[in-house]
């Protein structure tokens, strides 16, 4: 397709030149990784930059990192690159089987991770599994640097904490100490690629306490503390789990779209709710589950 | 007009783009390479896969600007010397219908099979997700990517 | 068994080198070099109004572009069956996405830049979006002017109406039928609209050269027909059919979609205004989803009449369909069903009114299946709702009612021979029906559906095919012929075809993609009749160059004709088993005799179809009378679904096919045509639709939305049956598959959720959210 708009594009190697860039353009720049929402937004007339600053080369943004306290995820670690960490999957499998259900195989080769949370589309694939994790995103501009949670970078609709001049470095997730599992259930309208419908993270540790997070039922994914609160301490049996699919309803604001209804999304969340606390239960056992079969399909 | 040197299908190449040209259209119109489609343009149906570096892209959300000091490969550099086992094996179980999916298509299951030699029947479903074929429904294509891991194994 | 060697055997395609290799070139893939030129189509933004202007100024300006073109300057009508279309919208669009304008430039980025600048200024009309409000008196007309139309004698528009066409089949004495029944049942069923989604978009190239000649290179299903229609519509320019040439190089798919002229048109037009350049347009996905022909959506009424034994006394189905905003071709849709809604069975007393609807919406058109998927979704969903009711096993119901040999057609001609019969059973078998299972998840629930099929083609009466072939020096051949292979396997069915009369195998035959000034005519690559259609056409030319082979050696050698045969590429003899003379010894050279001279010389052969026993002089009122269509295909599916109860997930985890190919040409390409076609007929059930906001515009142009099925969404098995019922007049005794594959997916599945749940899903698609809502108002 011809590209009727016309940019600057810059290719550096040093985050300072990138940062220089970055505070001289500050809203006409865009940072460009792996393209593969860029690309689209220029192609389709919806984004103008006037500079695209292609980070693909600054060496510092590359890294995929891991001590016993926490993983450090780069800015240009591609979903591929996640899914080829053995690491990931033994430690953080959520986020594993988030980056494992965004797309296809030719579009995680270049999407990357932090250009997932950039986007901050409502149905982020990767924001439950980072929400339940508590990761911290790291930005830096000719200002300095800052470290800011998870919780607190989505703002709306494509709009995060990040400044115009700023660029993301990466993201901390630090390492749950307890033992745990969780697991990420995507509702999609088939099990191809295809945009969530509604997504749900689940984390529980061996000392019962819960992270739970929701994607694409409201403007922006966040975490369900209320029914965290209810469950923590508490041993799942059936009344419990029906007291917070009761509570679900009024802590999710689905809307009703081209890929679902507010009703079936309201219902889905329930049905993901006790499914989801189940998988990862089933999976602190021992057992092995199957994430993507959980909602049948 | 920026200067891009690259290799594509072994050869090294020198050429002008601009900066809001696609790889797909450079591919296509100023090298003369059709085999990469264009079927959504915008990431949707992997008819116009390469390969960067050795992994399937979508050519289509890739600006030509950017692989400047990479590695493309199309379907014309997969068949140069002869056609890949893969690619005998599609003609014997007619893993292809009007053939318009098929460099793309051809293109994901040869990065599969360039690091998953033997994959399971799932493992092809999910390589090749990203690749709309109307068509065959899919099933002879498994079977011909099946059928080439056990050759290749021979 | 008939002995053959090149037919009824999985023979590889012969165009698999080209389309492996990359090497296969497509409509997109043609270089023209630097004169060639790009045109951006501006299209409407409302479903109906009226143009009050167009201003072009500020894109005349843009660097680049040569042109901007509006209706006026094209100010001609066109179409296939009816000719209610124009080039370019006139006074008036008539749907939201219709062409309106066009830049034309030096390059691609300068046509869209322009485009974006011309400036259409509407007075909105109201519009209708749907059949059932268009339908009703007072609707606002979207052709007020549909009395002044020309169309084909067999269409029945009604002046001062939005209905283009109403196809009325009765026979017998429906009353008496439901008052003889003792139980008659009534129900409303609904299917949207549909996209092909071929992953080839429309593209296409016109070039009127200096000379006064126009050429179109299209990917198309019809490039005879093109032509004539690209000759009619530009008839003012004073163009021969000589003049006009359409070559088709391969097809990324079609389905339907690519059949007739849709946007083909546009470069073509475009291109006599631009002398001595061409002209490209490649529709976008969008374009594609919103300006080609689509399925259309039908609200179909049905009333079967039954006796408690089961026997069928009557059928009352009424289908209101939605052909939106121009009916040429859609509207023999509505035509073709309304001749064969009784489906596959035997009903004495019947009644069809097959009503076409214009709406404000894109134009309906020919999609795979051509009507039938959609007015089988209702008639086998009511059909098994029947058969429940009265007790009776749905498909002993079925075995008890169908359609056999000399039965009669709705409209009253007699059933050709077929395996329908045999189809069931075998289905039934394989399915073990009868037999329930229990999902090991008891969150889950498995059914089984079954259904029957049946479709025609629909063709007008003198559609004909006709084929020449030529030998080479070394016996290989050139089969020169116009259909097109959109996937099907045409090509290697037609070299097979050739090969078993010849005796020289598929692979040393060629078969390229069409261009009307060389291959002579075929109507069109639709109906699923090609390989019937063509392939009697290819039969007759191999039979006719076997002729003048034999002729040759009788004369040559006086051997007599009757006693000679062609095998493994040379002429034998019965009666000299010593003779043995290779073709390629004389199929262009000839032979030299005793004097030094010869005889003979290159072997061109001809032959030609047309089915000369068919008619569509019906009456109107009743349809009966003619034999508008040539024959059917029939055949059964069945298939098993486990569906989770509470997130109405569904997995197929097995599907079965037969159907009644006449005979197997190539077994192979048939199991791909089962295959390929049950999967896109369960992606319309499953999770496909076009979805409309309330002023006419499209929701979902687009693969993010409009969800084709994956790798990842296929049956866990599918069991492929062939049934071979010869068809008397096919080649071999072949008859037509392609189409009919997709039919019987989305009536399985609704049945098949009924036997799991007890719920009855009554309109398409039958997603996961729809079972799961359903489910939840049960409780």
């Amino acid at each position: 397709m011809a590209v009727v708009h016309e940019f600057q594009y810059y290719r550096p190697e040093k985050l300072d030149e990138v940062l220089v860039l970055l505070a001289r353009q500050k809203e006409k720049a865009r940072i460009l990784a792996g393209g593969t929402d860029l690309a689209v937004y220029i192609k389709e007339g919806l984004d103008h930059p006037q500079v695209v600053i292609d980070v693909k080369h600054v060496s510092e943004l590359k890294k995929i990192e891991y001590d016993n306290n926490s993983l450090f995820i780069g800015a240009l670690a591609t979903f591929s690159d996640i899914l080829a960490n053995e690491h990931i999957k033994m430690n953080y499998l959520m986020l594993w089987e988030s980056a494992q259900s965004v797309a296809s195989m030719g579009i995680r080769n270049r999407a990357t991770l932090v250009g997932n949370i950039c986007s901050a589309v409502p149905s982020l694939d990767s924001a439950p599994a980072l929400l339940c994790y508590d990761a911290i995103v790291h930005t830096h501009s000719l200002e300095g640097t800052r470290s800011i949670p998870i919780r607190e970078w989505f703002v709306s609709p494509r709009k995060t904490a990040k400044a115009e001049d700023e660029i993301v470095m990466g993201v901390t997730i630090p390492k749950i100490a307890a033992k745990h599992a969780g697991c990420y259930l995507k509702l999609g309208r088939y099990r191809g690629e295809d945009l969530a419908q509604a997504g749900l993270g689940v984390l529980l540790t061996e000392e019962k306490h819960y992270r739970i997070a929701y994607c694409a039922v409201g403007p922006i994914p966040k975490r369900v503390e209320e029914i965290e609160n209810l469950l923590n301490g508490k041993t799942l049996n059936e009344a419990i789990v029906k007291e917070a699919k009761g509570l679900v309803p009024q802590l999710i604001s689905p809307i009703t779209d081209i890929r679902s209804s507010k009703e079936y999304r309201t219902h889905m969340c329930q049905v993901m709710l006790e499914r989801g606390l189940q998988a990862a239960t089933d999976r602190l056992q021992g057992k092995t589950v199957d994430s993507t079969k959980v909602l049948g399909g | 007009m920026a200067q891009i040197k690259f290799i594509l299908n072994s050869e090294n190449r020198i050429i002008d783009v601009q900066p809001n040209e696609i790889l797909l259209d450079v591919l296509r119109d100023k090298l003369g390479l059709k085999s990469p489609k264009c079927g959504c343009d915008r990431g949707d149906c992997g008819a116009c896969a390469v390969l960067l570096n050795g992994k399937s892209v979508r050519s289509c959300l890739v600006f030509a600007i950017e692989v400047d000091g990479q590695e493309v490969r199309t379907l014309e550099g997969i068949s140069a010397d002869k056609l890949t086992q893969l690619q005998e094996s599609f003609i014997e179980f007619n893993s292809f219908q009007c053939g318009y999916c098929a460099p793309g298509v051809i293109i994901s299951a040869t990065e599969l099979l360039s690091h998953n030699p033997h994959p399971e029947l799932e493992e092809i479903k999910e390589a090749l997700s990203g690749n709309l074929c109307r068509c065959t429904g899919y099933k002879p294509i498994f079977e011909a990517i099946l059928d080439a891991s056990h050759k290749e194994e021979k | 068994m008939r002995d053959f060697r090149f037919i009824g055997k999985p023979i590889t395609r012969i165009d698999g080198r080209e389309k492996v290799s990359g090497a296969a070139i497509y409509g997109d893939d043609i270089d023209f070099g630097p004169n060639l030129l790009h045109a951006e189509i501006v299209s409407s933004t409302q479903a109906h109004a009226r143009i009050i202007s167009i201003d072009t100024s500020e894109a005349e300006k843009v660097q680049d572009v040569v042109k901007v073109f509006t209706g006026k300057d094209f100010p001609f009508k066109f179409g296939l069956y009816m000719k209610d279309r124009y080039i370019f919208a006139q006074d008036k669009v008539r749907f939201y996405g219709e062409q309106v304008a066009a830049v034309v430039a030096r390059t691609p980025q300068a046509a869209k830049k322009a485009a974006q600048l011309v400036k259409v200024e509407y007075e909105p009309l109201p519009a209708v979006l749907n059949q059932i409000d268009s339908y009703k008196e007072g609707a606002t007309l979207v052709h007020p002017e549909l009395g002044e139309y020309p169309h084909v004698p067999w269409f029945f528009p009604k002046a001062g109406t939005n209905v283009a066409h109403w196809r009325k089949t009765r026979r017998g004495d429906m009353e008496a039928g439901f008052k003889e029944a003792d139980l008659v049942f009534e129900d409303t069923y609904h299917v949207p609209r549909y996209a092909h989604c071929a992953i080839e978009t429309h593209v296409a190239i016109g070039k009127y050269d200096l000379s006064g000649r126009l050429t179109v290179w299209s990917s198309s299903q019809s490039p005879h027909t093109q032509r004539h229609l690209f000759q009619e519509a530009l008839s003012s320019m004073g163009l021969s059919h000589k003049d006009v040439r359409v070559i088709a190089p391969h097809v990324g798919g079609g389905f339907g979609g690519k059949a007739g002229v849709t946007m083909e048109i546009l470069p073509a037009a475009l291109a006599t205004k631009l002398k001595g350049y061409a002209v490209k347009i490649r529709w976008t996905r969008e374009q594609e989803f919103v300006n080609t022909y689509q399925r259309l959506d039908v609200v179909a009424k049905i009333k079967i009449g039954v006796k408690k034994d089961g026997t069928i006394t009557a059928l009352d189905h009424q289908l209101y369909w939605d052909a939106g905003a121009y009916v040429e071709y859609g509207a023999n849709v509505v035509n073709a069903v309304g001749l064969s809604a009784i489906g596959p069975y035997r009903i004495p007393n019947i009644s069809i009114d097959s009503v076409c609807i214009y709406t404000n919406l894109p134009p309906g058109g020919a999609y795979r299946g051509f009507g039938y998927s959609e007015m089988l979704f209702g008639l086998e969903s009511h059909i098994t709702r029947v058969a429940n009711q009265l007790g009776i096993d749905p498909v002993q119901f079925r075995l008890m009612n169908a359609i056999k040999e000399g039965d009669k057609t709705a409209y009253g001609a007699s059933m050709n021979p077929n395996g329908l019969i045999q189809a069931i059973e075998k289905v039934a078998a394989e399915i073990e029906w009868g037999k329930k299972i229990e999902s090991k998840d008891p969150k889950k629930a498995i059914g089984k559906g079954f259904s029957l099929f049946w479709k025609a083609p629909a063709m007008p009466p003198n559609a004909s095919s006709s084929a020449f072939l030529k030998f080479n020096e070394d016996a290989s051949i050139n089969l020169i012929i116009s259909g097109m292979d959109i996937g099907q396997g045409y090509q290697t069915v037609m070299a097979q075809i050739a090969a078993e009369i010849l005796s020289v195998p598929p692979s040393k035959i060629r078969v390229e993609t069409p261009d009307t000034d060389r291959n002579p005519y075929e109507w069109q690559t639709v109906a699923s009749h090609i390989t019937w259609g063509s392939g009697n056409a290819v039969k007759k030319a191999a039979i006719d160059a076997r002729d003048q082979i034999l002729d040759l050696i009788e004369r040559v050698y006086c051997l007599p004709k009757n006693e000679l045969y062609l095998e493994d590429e040379a002429v034998k003899c019965h009666t000299q088993p010593k003779f043995i003379k290779p073709l390629r010894e004389f199929v262009v050279d000839g032979i030299m005799t005793e004097d030094g001279t010869f005889k003979g010389g290159p072997i061109n052969a001809r032959g030609m179809f047309m089915p000369e026993f068919s008619s569509t002089n019906g009456d109107p009122e009743t349809s009966q009378g003619g034999h508008p269509n040539v024959h059917y295909t029939v055949g059964a599916g069945a298939l098993i679904v486990e569906i989770d109860r509470e997130t109405g997930k569904m997995h197929v985890l097995k599907a079965v096919e037969a159907v009644d190919v006449g005979q197997a040409l190539n077994p192979s390409l048939i199991h791909g045509q089962i295959t390929g076609g049950l999967l896109q007929g369960l992606a319309t059930v499953l999770y496909e639709d076009m979805r409309y906001d309330d002023k006419g515009k499209l929701l979902n142009p687009n693969f993010t939305d409009y969800k084709i099925p994956t790798a990842m969404d296929v049956p866990d098995e599918i069991v492929p049956i062939i049934i071979e019922v010869p068809q008397p007049d096919g080649p071999f005794g072949a008859r037509g598959v392609g189409e009919h594959t997709m039919l019987p997916a989305a009536p399985m599945i609704a049945n098949a959720v009924e036997d799991a749940l007890g719920i009855r899903i009554k309109s398409m698609p039958i997603t996961a959210e729809k079972i799961a809502l359903e489910m939840l108002k049960k409780q």
